[in-house]
């Protein structure tokens, strides 16, 4: 599970529990003009992800670090495919970041309106 | 983004206008996308950035298909029941239904569908004072909408509204 909020002029993604332990990361931190948008996608989780380096994949269980497909870098922390978030970056180190959040709906409107007209 | 899309972007965001006018903005999936529109989720996410930025792309690029052609044709249409017939056989869909479910929770989409409906009073200008214009453009999407809601006969709504404005 991850919390997204918003300070000042970033966007901060910070990994809960022991999830920090699976995705082998504690918190990003990325410039709002860097966040392209995000996307409540549940469906996200079937499709393949590419190969894992750091981090770790359970099938059915958790998805969580860093994932290399077609050229980019992905970072996960998935649980409940319910709640995972697309939210796609410009010019950082990961293309697009996966994560289960609380409340899917309410972070993407945070996104939307912390970036608009960005 | 020097790189080279392995999918046609126009034709996706034409097939995206058609989607986005059939339901609700949360009744569709990025799974739905990704199979009624036939690309890859990561090409989507790259080239739109989210499913909302590639709905934006879909309505701006619907109001510069058929919006702005309509307000061409209402500019030198002859009389109002020819404006009326012009605009109950335009594909407004997506602008309908953008109007009533998304333009009210988000600034964007609202400022794309106020720009379209400002364009449509505009082109009357011709025909109608600027107030009643808008109330006849108003009108003829009210009929629009009753006619999504319970069939096409519209005909004699549109009609005998710009027979009676015309009079």
């Amino acid at each position: 599970m991850a919390r997204v909020t918003v300070q000042d002029h970033d966007l901060v993604v910070t990994i809960e529990g022991l999830d920090k332990l699976w995705a082998l990361k504690s918190s990003l931190t990325i410039p709002l003009r860097n966040v392209r948008g995000a996307t409540v996608d549940p469906g996200i989780v079937k499709q393949s992800k590419g190969i894992r380096a750091p981090g770790t994949h359970l099938p059915g269980v958790i998805t969580a670090g860093t994932f290399h497909q077609e050229g980019e870098r992905i970072f996960w922390d998935v649980r409940d495919a319910a709640k995972a978030v697309v939210i796609e970056l410009a010019d950082e180190r990961y293309a697009r970041l996966v994560v289960e959040v609380d409340d899917p709906r309410v972070t993407v409107a945070l996104i939307e309106s912390a970036t608009r007209g960005s | 983004m020097g790189r080279t899309r392995q999918f046609d972007e126009d034709t996706v965001v034409r097939a995206a206008v058609e989607l986005f006018a059939t339901r609700a903005y949360d009744g569709i999936s990025v799974d739905d996308l990704v199979t009624h529109l036939g690309v890859h989720r990561n090409s989507l996410y790259k080239t739109f950035g989210s499913k909302k930025g590639l709905y934006l792309v879909a309505l701006r690029r619907h109001a510069d298909d058929h919006v702005r052609p309509l307000a061409e044709a209402l500019g030198s249409a002859a009389d109002l029941e020819q404006a009326a017939r012009l605009i109950t056989a335009a594909p407004l869909d997506l602008l309908l239904v953008s109007a009533v479910e998304r333009a009210p929770y988000d600034p964007e989409v609202a400022e794309v569908v106020a720009r379209a409906f400002g364009d449509l009073d505009r082109a009357l200008a011709g025909l109608l004072p600027d107030a009643l214009a808008s109330a006849f453009t108003a009108a003829l999407l009210g009929v629009r909408l009753r006619a999504r809601a319970t069939g096409p006969s519209t005909e004699d709504l549109a009609g005998a509204l710009a027979h009676r404005l015309g009079e």
